[in-house]
């Protein structure tokens, strides 16, 4: 073949698409063989039994249709991976529904342990985004033996909440249960505290992130219809749509539990004002969370804006005798009791 | 309070100018270690070349080093190694800088440990300093930059934070020069055990981790009778300071004995 | 101590630690914070009546206003950068003279007096002694400008400031606004770019600004660069516009680079590096002013000389490599001619050729020698008269002899544009990469850095090649 200019483009465009479909993110060939690969046994009866774990304390019944239609193997795979769990004990079926043994309970409480502590892995030790962890934790709550499960817990200092506020199940399978209600259900004029941020689906807790709401943050409902939830929190005003509000877990305070009022995050804080810190935000995590700490963001610290930045962020705050420049992301996620207010 | 603060005059008539050599990098045996702290841009590295005659870069900039530097000096006939540690703000979370330095204030066994500050913006270095006297007892505080503390009418009474921190205290400006002969002086008295010091421990800490600490370090005392640091090493299991447990495990810390 | 006992503090230190539950860090750091202002209060005195007014504050209104932020450091970096290019002429001529022009000739005939046979006279004096002279020559007067200048505007303190007011623009890609800084001194000395991301404490953004290093054009390409935009980019616009095309050619090559840094910082934030911790802090110092003669004297020891040295060490086997694939021959073609024969192909692909393509192997070690090593190859492989001899590299001081001789060896507007773009985007000279290894200490990130630019920039030659053959 001669060269011209354009068949030598051709070809480069035509490698350029074949990579393309071979390493597409999550779609390509190559993620695809790579999960057809990891598809095992196991994997197919944790899921099995995570799901049923799952509806089980919801009280719904799971028929066998119900797992083919939302667990995404093969259904003859999912068919005979029931059989192999029945004949183990995992699971029995009465009247149509499955329900868990105890022995099956026990192994469910393990995988939702492997999956709740790898998701505070990551959150505390890793750079991946929140957006990322539950999958993560997915794919590997499987790969995690026994005794890996028992180092990273010691790791991290046996945590009792994942970063979503689930309770993570002990070594000996207990789970601490939390009560709390749907913020779409509360009254106006509640008071109530964030326990929990579900994330699943996917398209709905992005939704609830891309709000900056905070995990363990202190709410104020002042409107609850059936077109939207409005509440306070943190000197910020959030509006949601009840779906939304509905995947978002509170316990309701009583007005004497109140310790601080008149919160704002240090992001408000505007040239001229002063404030004295009150604390971190849960969702300040890990290595970041210690930096600030270590930098002198602790209660009672007073802080005030030293310089404003020309391109608005981040700005520069006077901490403890020194200017330390934060950007808006860390700065919402330090509370703050402004003190006075400037001219 | 056993030490006895020294005021600057006091030491003056003490200093032996004809005893000190700068050594540089010739550091091949030698009496004392010296572990030189501090935050970044505190002037640490400006210290260092004073005490060393050595040249090394200090930018006016946080965190320029990140290795250890090492040099000397030699004053009334005893040789020291001075090692120039990262800057950190605390040795509290787990970054690599961080680590150097506490490795090497637990570890490496210095005989002094000196701890730069900026004297204008003393509160922020105090962080620093709180933590390094939990985990050493010799150590001399470094108030440099006091030039600037003045500029800026800053006031510091040197006898009360001597007092406050038990461990003496030497204002300094490394840049022109000033208080270093009192800051080798004091090294020197400290080297040789002619001033003792009581190291401040961390107070306020609230009542139920206190207590949980005190348990702690009281059963790592039984074991290791000789430790001076129990109580920090107590705060970093308390952490779940893997390195901490390694050290353990593997007597790294049995053997630090001092 | 056995380690039953030592089991046991561990297992007393798990149990409290359920008890504390994981507040302990916060409240750890509060009570020294408490304690520390406890102390404070005994022992400060601070006069706030006078302290008031702080030229600090004034400064910093100034360098981080909306208005004057961004010009005044533009000014900077350009002066900075004018300075060194322009100031480096001189000395950097003279250094020529010396080394290459009066030295050079003498270590010949000195070894030939000594009766070293021809191949150790050329080994030794053309192959080494010529590519560590060319290095230095070319290499130490803007360095040795470059860095004390630099140096200056970090004692001062202005530097944080710069940083600062860049973050926006760098958080976009997933970057530190710190990285500014490191890119600038990039300009300087990739080397020592690599080197100065030290101040950036945050894992994921301090391996960001490494790997994305070598996209600040350095000292050692700014001359090829200007060299070629002279000969060729001011040959296509009428007279009186030709320096001002090929200066713009230059920046624009320039921010070309600034272009594919903020992409590839993005593009490896959101894949590769996503899962290394990110922090942010920056400290703004106070300013001080810099202790002048002091700072000159240690940024040259500890910059200059250092870098200096480094490219030294590696520059001298590229000589003798340089030498021996000249000299050396197979059949009766040389190691060389080989090369370029084979290599030919894949260059005219990219709009380049065998001859370019294997000056930038050889030239790994210092991109400061590419451009002599090309016109002895060039003189070499067509047979023109010119140069010193198989293996000698020279450089020549008209600029219509070399111009001649790029043109003889088969140069077009084309070649000479994918060479300023080739240049930009290749790898890492080898004192980088050695730079890279030193302080990621990992061999993956090391090929990353390496690999990564040398990929951009056959892909980016290769398209202008083939456009431009398909529209003009």
């Amino acid at each position: 073949m001669n060269y011209t200019p354009i068949t030598s483009l051709a070809i480069f465009f035509g490698i350029c698409i074949l990579l393309f479909f071979v390493f597409r993110p999550k779609k390509g060939i190559y993620f695809f063989l790579k999960s057809m690969y990891h598809q095992k046994d196991k994997t197919i009866i944790e899921d099995i039994l995570k799901y049923l774990y799952h509806n089980q304390t919801s009280n719904n019944s799971i028929s066998t249709i119900d797992l083919t239609n939302t667990l995404n193997f093969p259904n003859t795979i999912i068919i005979e991976s029931l059989k192999k769990m029945m004949d183990n004990e995992l699971i029995i079926l009465e009247h149509d529904s499955y329900k868990l043994t105890s022995n099956g309970n026990e192994y469910a409480l393990q995988i939702i342990r492997a999956h709740r502590l790898w998701e505070k892995y990551l959150s505390e030790k890793t750079g991946f985004h929140k957006t990322e962890w539950h999958e993560r934790a997915e794919r590997k709550e499987h790969e995690l033996s026994p005794t890996d499960i028992n180092n990273l817990s010691s790791l991290l200092g046996n945590p009792k909440f994942d970063p979503h506020g689930d309770p993570i199940p002990t070594k000996k399978g207990k789970i601490v249960s939390k009560r709390g209600v749907h913020l779409s259900s509360v009254k106006e004029n509640t008071v109530a505290k964030i326990i929990h941020i579900e994330d699943e689906p996917d398209i709905i807790y992005k939704q609830i992130l891309a709000e900056n709401i905070h995990l363990y943050s202190i709410v104020r409902v002042v409107e609850n219809n059936s077109t939207r939830v409005v509440f306070h929190s943190e000197g910020e005003q959030f509006v949601l749509a009840p779906i939304v509000a509905g995947n978002i877990t509170v316990s309701v305070l009583e007005k004497s539990d109140l310790e601080e009022d008149n919160i704002a995050r240090l992001s408000s804080l505007k040239m001229g004002e002063t404030a004295k810190i009150i604390g971190l935000s849960k969702e300040s995590r890990g290595e970041s969370r210690r930096r600030l700490l270590d930098l002198g963001f602790v209660r009672g610290a007073t802080v005030g804006i030293d310089l404003l930045n020309p391109l608005g962020d981040p700005k520069a705050y006077l901490i403890k005798g020194t200017a330390i420049a934060l950007r808006k992301d860390q700065a919402a996620k330090i509370l703050i009791n402004k003190i006075s207010h400037g001219k | 309070m056993e030490n006895k603060t020294k005021s600057a005059c006091e030491t003056c008539a003490h200093f032996n100018a004809d005893g000190l050599k700068k050594l540089g990098v010739k550091t091949d045996d030698f009496d004392f270690v010296v572990a030189l702290a501090g935050n970044p841009n505190t002037g640490k590295s400006t210290v260092f070349n004073a005490l060393t005659g050595l040249r090394q870069h200090t930018g006016n900039w946080p965190g320029k080093t990140v290795t250890r530097a090492e040099g000397g000096f030699e004053y009334n006939e005893q040789k020291y190694k001075l090692v120039d540690l990262p800057g950190t703000y605390s040795l509290l979370s787990t970054s690599e800088d961080e680590e150097v330095a506490r490795d090497f204030i637990l570890f490496g066994k210095p005989s002094v440990t000196i701890i730069v500050v900026d004297a204008s913006r003393l509160e922020r270095n105090l962080n620093l300093v709180l933590q390094i006297l939990e985990i050493t007892n010799n150590a001399v505080l470094c108030l440099n930059l006091i030039d600037e503390a003045e500029r800026n009418h800053i006031e510091i009474d040197t006898r009360i934070l001597a007092k406050d921190l038990g461990i003496p205290v030497v204002p300094t400006s490394a840049r022109f020069q000033r208080g270093i002969p009192e800051l080798i002086q004091t090294v020197s008295d400290l080297a040789n055990g002619k001033i003792t010091c009581k190291p401040r421990r961390i107070k306020n800490i609230p009542k139920n981790i206190e207590k949980s600490v005190k348990e702690l370090s009281d059963t790592i005392e039984k074991q290791y009778p000789n430790i001076s640091n129990s109580r920090w090493i107590a705060f970093r299991l308390l952490e779940g300071d893997t390195q901490i447990i390694e050290a353990l495990k593997t007597g790294k810390i049995a053997t630090n004995e001092y | 101590m056995n380690t039953k006992n030592i089991d046991e503090i561990i297992a007393l230190s798990e149990e409290l630690r359920w008890e504390i539950g994981d507040d302990f860090h916060d409240n750890l750091a509060e009570s020294i914070y408490a304690d520390a202002s406890k102390i404070v209060e005994d022992t400060v005195i601070k006069d706030n009546k006078k302290s008031n007014f702080r030229l600090d504050a004034k400064i910093d209104k100034i360098v981080t206003s909306r208005i004057w932020g961004f010009p005044i450091m533009l000014f900077i970096l350009g002066a900075v950068l004018w300075l060194t290019i322009i100031g480096a002429n001189y000395p950097s001529s003279m250094l020529a003279t010396i080394l290459l022009d009066n030295i050079h000739p003498f270590l010949k005939s000195t070894g030939t007096n000594l009766g070293f046979p021809w191949w150790l006279n050329g080994f030794l004096f053309d192959g080494v002694y010529l590519a560590v002279a060319w290095v230095i020559a070319v290499m130490l007067p803007p360095m040795a400008i470059f860095f004390p200048l630099f140096t200056l505007l970090e004692d001062f303190g202005y530097l944080p400031r710069v940083a600062f007011n860049m973050d926006n623009l760098f958080k976009k890609s997933g970057a530190h606004g710190k990285q500014a800084l490191t890119m600038s001194m990039g300009f300087g000395c990739n080397a020592a770019g690599v080197v100065a991301t030290r101040i950036i404490d945050s894992p994921r953004e301090r391996l960001i600004a490494i790997i994305t290093n070598n996209f600040s054009l350095c000292n050692g390409r700014w001359p090829t660069q200007i060299l070629l935009a002279t000969i060729f980019i001011g040959a296509v616009v009428p007279e009186s516009y030709s320096s001002l095309a090929s200066l713009l050619a230059v920046i624009g090559i320039a921010i070309l680079g600034i272009a594919f840094m903020f992409f590839f910082s993005w593009a490896l934030s959101k894949t590769v590096l996503k899962g290394e911790v990110s922090t942010f802090n920056l400290e703004l110092p106070p300013y001080r002013p810099p202790v002048f003669w002091k700072t000159i004297y240690t940024s040259l020891i500890d910059r200059t000389m250092i870098v200096l040295w480094r490219a030294i060490v590696f520059a001298a086997p590229a000589g003798a490599v340089i030498w021996l694939i000249s000299n050396i021959t197979i059949g009766d073609l040389s190691l060389a001619s080989w090369a370029i024969n084979y290599l030919d192909g894949f260059g005219f692909l990219l709009g380049l050729n065998g001859v370019i393509l294997l000056a930038y192997v050889v030239a790994i070690p210092a991109n400061e020698i590419v451009i002599p090593t090309i016109l002895m190859l060039t003189v070499m492989v067509t047979g023109i008269a010119g140069g010193v001899g198989n293996g000698v590299m020279f450089e020549l001081d008209s600029v219509t002899a070399t111009a001649d001789i790029l043109k003889a060896g088969g140069w077009t507007l084309l070649t000479a544009i994918n060479v300023m773009l080739f240049s930009l985007l290749h790898n890492p000279c080898s004192t980088t990469i050695y730079t890279i290894y030193k302080e990621t200490n990992s061999v993956k990130w090391t090929v990353v850095a390496s690999i990564l630019p040398v990929i951009a920039g056959f892909i980016v030659t290769f398209l202008v090649a083939q456009i431009w053959r398909i529209f003009i």
